[in-house]
């Protein structure tokens, strides 16, 4: 909505907003603790004081596969903290850019954002810093496989 | 005053839960004294706290109640259908009006004359005076029948009341949140205080901070253990509502349902409590409605006419389990199956493939509503999807198993989640996990070889306490990989599983132990089944607790009935069963061979040094027996190590050396007889490639004997002080095992003191069949074969001679 504070961030090379309601804050990422046989957008956990956050890997979230592609983008050292469902995340991002308001209403785009980037974006937002994709948290914290059911179960 | 009032409120509420099941109970059971006593105390109780709060609707209402369970507990009344309807409908009004005091609204005006008219209309032996008394307000025609029952009962009541002091403690009420602020922050300091550990450890014994370090984690941990048992409600009081849904629902339906509770005793996190009251309630509304038949369709069915609920609370481990079951209809396979193909769950050629258990528990799934008509009780867009997602969040897990016409049984595993467990971390792989203590048996450090440690096809198997039992290796759990040496030189956890089963951990190396502050995990990670939450190291290192009792029904180790009747498994089972399994190996020809696995008692392996192939056949000792060996390659080895496959049919043992042993596998292609080698039983096909059988017959016949004895040759010898330190180092050093005097070995070869031979002799006593005779005196008298006993040479020349002696002896028989 308009007035709305954001968190402007790149994910995979694109500029994408979060609410600021849902960020409760920007951490240093320390060491991750990897988890076998996790899901492979999920990186790890890492320790916040005593609280241990899952670590969100957000590019292969988004459903963009690791090696070629994956390493053309640098990975910010911080991490955006969001909570969802009482669970704490915290998400791996190209770079955490600002904080800005938004100018108006997230909206659509003639053709849509592709199919990886539809399944989480709420709309096109914009903001102080120029137009930025409105990203829905609960839809990038279920990971790609959500989207792959719903096709299957659409076909 | 504000505090008052919602002290008030709160008690009512509370007393209302727990007398809603005392209710029905008394219902049931009129003569049931205590149960009318409970419901007597509530309503006396609300109408004392009205007279001091000012509602005189409630003062009514729980006087005219009061007033009909009195002439009841006096015996003026008998307690009938229709006096509990009426109680129970003063009841409900009761908490409506609690809750509209609560939210500072007025409550609608009238109908309460006419349930206060209810209660009392069959009461027929009542004074007359007792509803004028009720409207007019007035105490004393009330308290008088109360009074006098009270005065005439004492004696009779004296159990019951004594048992309420018992149970009356001095309670304080407090806010939820305080009581987690209070536990997270016990938890932080577990965590500081490990760190401390940690740091105080690096700075090396230091007595004067010790001390009250050792202090100090008593007191937290005394801390720590009252905090737990703060939030540890006893699940009765989730099940004291569920009587009174049951009594309800059933009468909307037209059903008679019985409800059988058992373990309210069981304490659960008061959280956890919360969390399970909608799914439970919502399975319970679905066993009344759809699981339990109309009475007469019981009848038809020869069953009882009233249906029969059992809900039970089990604590195993670190688990609840509760279990719900009714001894209705049961589920319908094909109508589950033919809504889940309609919805697109699953597809017809998949439900050809699938297990009753699992098209059963298809009703778990998102979108999956069985109910054709939407009704009053269940049905309210809520599905069972939505039960197991409930349950799901805080790590617990639901099944469902059922047999048409007797019955459906939904079980339910919830986590205790006790925050802080005492818990073991292990490395694996240059990863570190954590395993619940309450688990873990036993720590086993050990060779592979010591340990037995086989592989039975994918399974492992270790010899613990001479039981084999199954081996898991963590870092393959966890598609980790695993490494050689690990395999080799294993840590073991032994992990005995709330079932009683056991099975072992395979780990690179224990870490630590100390006491865990475990948080829950995001539900992405929780899907894998592997975790059940995560835990942060004394140095800040997060790591994950791995989920036990989910890793072992995983790998079917748990021999609960419920586990083993669920999952893909349970075909590949019967395969397993059906067909022989073979083990398959490549033999130093080259060719890939197969021996039916029932012979292989273990595969061994020997350095090539310690076989001998002087005689005719070479022979190898393993375990002090002397094997014969077949397999060899003419030419001479050029590897160090052989590996051995050691056959056995019952009585003989052959060893059978194999360049490479590949896999146990399952003989599942047809078997072609292969008349011209006499050694094989046939060829057949292993994943495409020809093998040969081994005849296993022909092989015993040809190679097979029994084991023979390598020990080292024994000497008896005689009694006393110098046959003890000075002959029997001598003896010893010469390769022989020592017997004691008096055992009768008739391969061992004694030495005695030709006094004790010539008496021996002359009496006839049993003597080992060679003896070697020895004289005090350095002289030998003429004729006399015997040694001196400080003639070292002569002594150690005849022990050889005889050993020499034996042996020809034992190979001539």
């Amino acid at each position: 909505m308009t007035g709305d504070l954001l968190v402007i961030a790149q994910i995979a090379g694109r500029r994408c907003a979060l609410s600021a309601l849902d960020v409760k804050s920007v951490i240093e990422i320390g060491t991750i603790t990897p988890i076998p046989r996790a899901p492979v957008w999920i990186a790890g956990i890492t320790a916040l004081r005593s609280q241990a956050l899952t670590v969100i890997d957000c590019r292969r979230a988004l459903g963009f596969g690791g090696g070629s592609d994956g390493t053309d983008w640098a990975t910010d050292h911080r991490a955006a903290v969001v909570t969802d469902g009482g669970h704490s995340y915290a998400l791996m991002v190209d770079s955490i850019e600002d904080i800005t308001t938004a100018a108006d209403e997230a909206g659509q785009v003639p053709g849509g954002f592709g199919p990886e980037w539809s399944r989480v974006a709420t709309g096109m937002v914009e903001t102080m810093a120029g137009p930025a994709l409105m990203l829905d948290l609960a839809a990038l914290l279920a990971g790609p496989e959500a989207a792959r059911h719903e096709i299957e179960a659409a076909v | 005053m504000d505090d008052l009032l919602a002290d008030f409120i709160a008690e009512t509420r509370e007393m209302l839960e727990a007398s809603g099941g005392e209710l029905v109970a008394w219902e049931a059971d009129p003569a049931d004294r205590a149960r009318l006593d409970t419901i007597f105390r509530f309503v006396h109780t609300v109408k004392g706290n009205c007279g001091f709060f000012d509602f005189p609707r409630l003062a009514s209402l729980s006087h005219a109640a009061e007033d009909a369970l009195a002439d009841c507990r006096a015996g003026r009344r008998e307690p009938d259908q229709q006096l509990v309807t009426a109680v129970l409908a003063i009841i409900d009004r009761i908490a409506l009006m609690i809750d509209a005091i609560e939210a500072g609204d007025e409550f609608p005006e009238g109908g309460d004359e006419s349930l206060i008219a209810a209660v009392d209309a069959s009461h027929e032996t009542a004074p007359s005076g007792s509803l004028t008394g009720v409207k007019e307000g007035s105490n004393p025609p009330l308290h008088a029948p109360a009074d006098a029952m009270l005065g005439t009962g004492e004696e009779q009541a004296a159990p019951y009341r004594r048992a309420d002091a018992a149970a009356a403690q001095r309670t304080i009420r407090l806010p939820v949140e305080l009581l987690d602020r209070v536990m997270s922050g016990v938890s932080d300091m577990v965590l500081a205080r490990n760190d401390l550990a940690h740091r105080l450890r690096q700075a090396g014994n230091q007595p004067t901070i010790d001390g009250p370090f050792e202090r100090l984690t008593t007191i937290l941990s005394d801390v720590r253990d009252a905090i737990t048992r703060m939030r540890m409600q006893r699940i009765e009081t989730l099940f004291g509502a569920l009587p009174r849904l049951v009594r309800d629902l059933s009468a909307e339906l037209g059903k008679q349902v019985m409800v059988d509770l058992d373990g309210g005793d069981v304490e659960l996190d008061r959280e956890m409590i919360e969390t399970i009251r909608d799914p439970l309630t919502h399975l319970i509304r679905n066993a009344v409605d759809h699981g339990i038949e109309q009475p007469s369709a019981r009848l038809a069915h020869g069953k009882r006419e009233i249906g029969l609920l059992a809900i039970a609370a089990r604590q195993s481990g670190n688990t609840i389990s509760i279990a719900i079951s009714d001894d209705g209809r049961g589920l319908d396979e094909d109508r589950i199956a033919a809504k889940a193909i309609a919805t697109g769950l699953i597809t017809a050629s998949e439900r050809q493939t699938m297990s009753r258990d699992k098209i059963l528990n298809l009703i778990f799934e998102p979108g999956f509503s069985t109910a054709e008509t939407v009704s009053n009780v269940s049905g309210r867009g809520v599905g069972l999807d939505v039960v197991r997602q409930n349950l799901e969040k805080v790590g617990g897990s639901i099944k469902v198993t059922s047999v048409p016409g007797q019955g459906t049984l939904f079980s339910l595993q919830i986590p205790l989640t006790l925050s802080i467990i005492a818990g073991l971390t292990v490395d694996v792989g240059g990863h570190r996990f954590a395993i619940p203590q309450s688990y873990v048996e036993e720590i086993v450090q050990a060779s592979a070889r010591a340990l037995d440690f086989t592989r039975m096809g994918e399974t492992a198997l270790v010899t613990f306490r001479g039981n084999r039992v199954p081996c898991l290796m963590l870092g393959e759990v966890l598609g980790l990989g695993t490494c050689e040496i690990a395999a080799r030189e294993p840590t073991l956890v032994m992990l005995r599983l709330a079932s009683g089963d056991l099975f072992a951990l395979a780990v690179e190396g224990i870490h630590n132990h100390g006491d865990l502050v475990v948080k829950p995990l995001a539900p992405a990670v929780m899907r894998s089944g592997l975790y059940a939450g995560s835990t942060l190291l004394d140095d800040g290192q997060p790591v994950l607790l791995l989920d036990v009792a989910n890793i072992a029904s995983q790998h079917n180790l748990m021999s609960d009935t419920r586990v083993r009747a669920i999952g893909p498994m349970e075909g590949e089972a019967v395969v397993t069963a059906d067909a022989p399994r073979a083990m398959l190996f490549t033999d130093f020809a080259g060719r890939r061979s197969a021996v039916r696995l029932e012979l292989v008692q273990r595969i061994e392996t020997a350095p090539a040094s310690a076989i001998d192939r002087s005689a005719a056949r070479p022979r190898v000792v393993i375990d002090g027996l002397i094997l014969p060996l077949i397999g060899l390659p003419e030419e001479a080895l050029t590897i160090a190590r052989v590996r051995l496959l050691r056959l056995s049919d019952g009585a003989c043992e052959l060893l059978y050396a194999v360049r490479e042993v590949e896999d146990a596998v399952e003989l599942k292609d047809a078997l072609h007889p292969v008349p011209e080698d006499p050694l094989a039983e046939a060829m057949t096909l292993i994943g495409g490639q020809p093998v040969t059988l081994i005849d296993a017959h022909a092989l015993f016949a040809l190679h097979g004997e029994p084991p023979l004895a390598a020990a080292r040759p024994r000497c008896v010898l005689p009694d006393g002080e110098w046959a003890r330190t000075i002959l029997a180092p001598l003896v010893a050093s010469a390769g022989y095992d020592i017997l004691p005097e008096g055992t009768n070995d008739p391969a061992a070869i004694g030495i005695v003191f030709d006094d004790v031979f010539e008496v021996a002799e002359a009496l006839g006593r049993a003597l080992p069949a060679r003896v070697i005779r020895l004289r005090d005196q350095p002289d030998a008298p003429p004729g006399c074969e015997t040694i001196y006993r400080y003639d070292r040479e002569g002594l150690l020349a005849a022990l050889s001679e005889a050993n020499r002696a034996a042996r020809v002896e034992g190979e001539a028989a």
